[in-house]
């Protein structure tokens, strides 16, 4: 009992240092689970053991790949492809970059993506004298949604998917259906939103239109190479059960392809710029902080609680999982919420058998990811995005951006409690 | 670097008996070759030295005498000094001090700086009274080493810099900027008020920046662009726009007696051609990269 509450007081002050950012939040995370391992509640030994090396692996393969991939300028390329195949009509370019945005992130990480779409669509508006401000919020939030499409496409997936037995196919299977119709939905609130008073002249058009985007491809034979290999990583997958490996290890086999292929004799680059050893780690000091909560039994407390509270019913387990991750997530980092939540709904799932428990796992996944959008301190793409806003001199308060994340996060959600209904139930 | 770094007690002799010149130079190349090994011995140093003081003796009216031998690829300089009780005298000089030089057949500037500063050290003559008071090569080594003598051998950033920089002041526009920068043909300036205090510096990529906001130097790759409106209209903004919202206020500068090699380093590591040098906040003048190149080749 003292064991679990001094866990729970270390959890607690990490949760806080995360959330008021008083120290940065990977150092936070580490501290820790370090001040765990010197309290004795988790020696050393089970704590370096819990770490999820199929999560970490996979994070590093992704990030080396999709480094790899952002080189070639295939992602500029896709932005202003797509803005002239909007022929420079602002809302047109808004919806088909939502969806572009969304699609993307699926593959992408969700602040890489919007590190590299946002310049270029404030770019974009600047080109058709236009504010960029509804671009900016839209695109975050189409980064958020496209990314809880796959199971590489946000990090509560990763960890979801790592910690069950769910494959690649599982989430596009059980996922995907619900995040198209949550994409066309958010679609249609963006016209019904945008659609007036965005005029632009002839000659900002003509402008815009008048970009070369090809020459953007500056190595043509790495592109070709690197899209093969990250074709046969999505197609190995997918057949990830009939290959009998895990993910991790497709990734990282991708990965090792590529820097071959980019360049023989020198990583560091890619190491260095393209890993980012601060979530890395943010993730291995999370998941021995969960280890003590697990091990000192609060874990099997809460959930033991949950399962009373439902009356053992799995449609309002699902119901209060989605709701509750998605008011969570939309305050705190989805990430430390989704770890905790995980080990929490095994033990749940040891009470009941078969494919009962995917209705609540998915409720977590599609809170904990749309969730995000709630308000601006949701997800880091959020706040990536709103920051390169303000140091273009676009002045975005919380307000501004939460008042629309609302309206989209509150659809996602309503979209995703129909769906576990009708579909598991 | 210090001179007491070339030396130790066992290079310092303190002689008590009266000799003559030749059992002086005598001891002294013993006390050397004791320690070091040469490629010659004792009595080719000998005559070496007899055949150099015939030439034109190195007794000086300060009583100091620096006897020295130049050998070829020797690359090194190593000397002993002889404390005298009684003076002696050496082509007519009365010597009470010598030091004697093995340095190598071009001379370097240490080896001039050298002997520089131990002609300085003797005309010292507190300096010299605290020397001859010691009484033995310790006590003498340990005298030397209190006196601190620097063989001036660096260069310092105020030996080569522009005393005179050009300056624009923070208020200034930017068209007066570009007129400044235009007539002394620079392509930058430190940045000081009317007292002349440092502020900071301005140089021609700020002003360009000015036409290339912070969003495009997130686009990695620019080379879908061909025109860009804000920087084709950036002189139209000459008069609205000040030296103090461009200028960098967190610029390395450097003292005047900073070393060059501290200026080069700097030059390198930020890759900048020149470097305002301030003293107690004072703009005091400009090194550039020129400067530098121009006294390393001369």
């Amino acid at each position: 009992m003292g064991a679990m509450i001094l866990a729970l007081v270390i959890f607690g002050f990490t949760y806080v240092m995360i959330m008021t950012e008083w120290i940065n939040k990977t150092t936070a995370s580490l501290l820790g689970a370090f001040l765990i391992i010197v309290l004795r509640i988790v020696d050393q030994d089970s704590a370096f053991r819990i770490v999820d090396w199929n999560v970490i692996f996979l994070l590093i393969g992704m990030m080396i790949v999709m480094g790899i991939l952002r080189e070639t300028g295939v992602f500029q390329w896709i932005a202003i492809k797509t803005a002239k195949l909007a022929k420079a009509q602002p809302l047109r370019i808004m919806l088909m970059m939502f969806a572009v945005t969304a699609v993307i992130s699926a593959f992408l990480d969700n602040v890489t993506t919007v590190m590299i779409l946002v310049p270029i669509s404030i770019l974009i508006a600047n080109e058709l004298k236009i504010t960029p401000v509804p671009f900016i919020i839209t695109m975050a939030i189409a980064s958020n949604i496209g990314g809880t499409a796959t199971m590489i496409g946000d990090p509560p997936n990763i960890l979801i998917g790592s910690a069950t037995h769910y494959s690649f196919m599982d989430f596009i299977y059980h996922l995907s259906p619900v995040i198209i119709i949550i994409t066309i939905v958010s679609l249609g609130i963006t016209w019904l939103l945008f659609r007036k008073g965005m005029k632009v002249s002839n000659t900002a058009r003509a402008n815009l239109m008048s970009y070369r985007e090809d020459n953007l491809i500056a190595n043509r034979k790495l592109l070709y190479r690197s899209l093969v290999v990250v074709f046969l990583m999505l197609a190995a997958f997918i057949l990830q059960d009939r290959l009998q490996l895990k993910i991790a290890t497709i990734a990282m086999l991708a990965a090792v392809i590529l820097l071959i292929f980019s360049n023989r004799k020198k990583v560091d680059h890619v190491l260095t710029k393209d890993i980012d050893w601060s979530t890395i780690f943010f993730f291995i000091g999370l998941f021995i902080i969960v280890e003590a909560l697990q091990q000192t039994g609060f874990i099997a407390l809460v959930s033991n609680n949950i399962i009373a509270f439902s009356h053992n019913d799995l449609k309002t387990t699902s119901m209060i999982v989605l709701w509750i991750s998605g008011v969570f997530s939309a305050i705190i980092d989805n990430i430390p919420f989704v770890t905790t939540m995980i080990p929490m709904i095994q033990n749940i799932g040891t009470h009941f058998s078969g494919h009962a428990m995917d209705p609540v796992w998915w409720s977590l996944s599609l809170g904990a990811c749309l969730g995000g959008n709630g308000t601006l301190i949701g997800a880091s793409a959020n706040i990536v995005s709103v920051g390169i806003a303000h140091k273009n001199g676009y002045k975005l308060s919380f307000w501004d951006f939460t008042r629309l994340g609302v309206i989209y996060t509150l659809s996602s959600l309503a979209v995703s409690t129909v769906y576990i209904l009708l579909r598991y139930f | 670097m210090h001179l007491a770094s070339f030396l130790s007690a066992r290079y310092i002799i303190l002689e008590k008996r009266d000799l003559s010149p030749v059992q002086v130079y005598e001891n002294m190349i013993e006390r050397i070759l004791h320690n070091h090994t040469l490629p010659i011995n004792k009595t080719e140093i000998l005559e070496l030295v007899l055949k150099r003081e015939k030439q034109a003796p190195t007794a000086l009216p300060s009583g100091l005498a620096i006897p020295h031998i130049r050998l070829k690829g020797f690359e090194d300089i190593v000397l002993v000094m002889c404390f005298l009780q009684h003076p002696l005298n050496i082509g007519g000089t009365e010597v009470s001090w010598l030091t004697l030089i093995i340095t190598d057949e071009k001379s370097s500037n240490l080896y001039l700086n050298m002997v520089s500063t131990l002609l300085k050290l003797s005309g010292n003559s507190e300096a010299m009274r605290s020397l001859h008071e010691a009484q033995d090569p310790n006590a003498l080594f340990n005298q030397l080493q209190r006196l601190d003598l620097d063989i001036h051998q660096e260069l310092y950033v105020s030996d080569i810099m522009s005393w005179q920089p050009y300056a624009i002041h923070p208020e200034a526009t930017m068209r007066e900027l570009i007129a400044e920068m235009d007539s002394h043909q620079v392509a930058g300036l430190p940045v000081v008020n009317e007292t002349g205090k440092y502020l900071g510096e301005v140089n021609i990529l700020d002003i360009l920046k000015v036409g290339v906001p912070d969003y495009v130097m997130m686009i990695e790759d620019l080379k879908f662009l061909h025109s860009f409106e804000p920087l084709e209209k950036l002189f139209e903004r000459q008069d609205d726009v000040r030296v103090k919202d461009i200028m960098r206020k967190d610029e390395t500068y450097l003292h005047p007696a900073a070393s060059v090699v501290e200026a080069v380093f700097i030059m390198m590591q930020e890759r900048k051609r020149y470097i305002s040098v301030v003293d107690n906040g004072l703009l005091k003048g400009v090194i550039t990269a020129m400067d530098i190149f121009r006294k390393i080749i001369s």
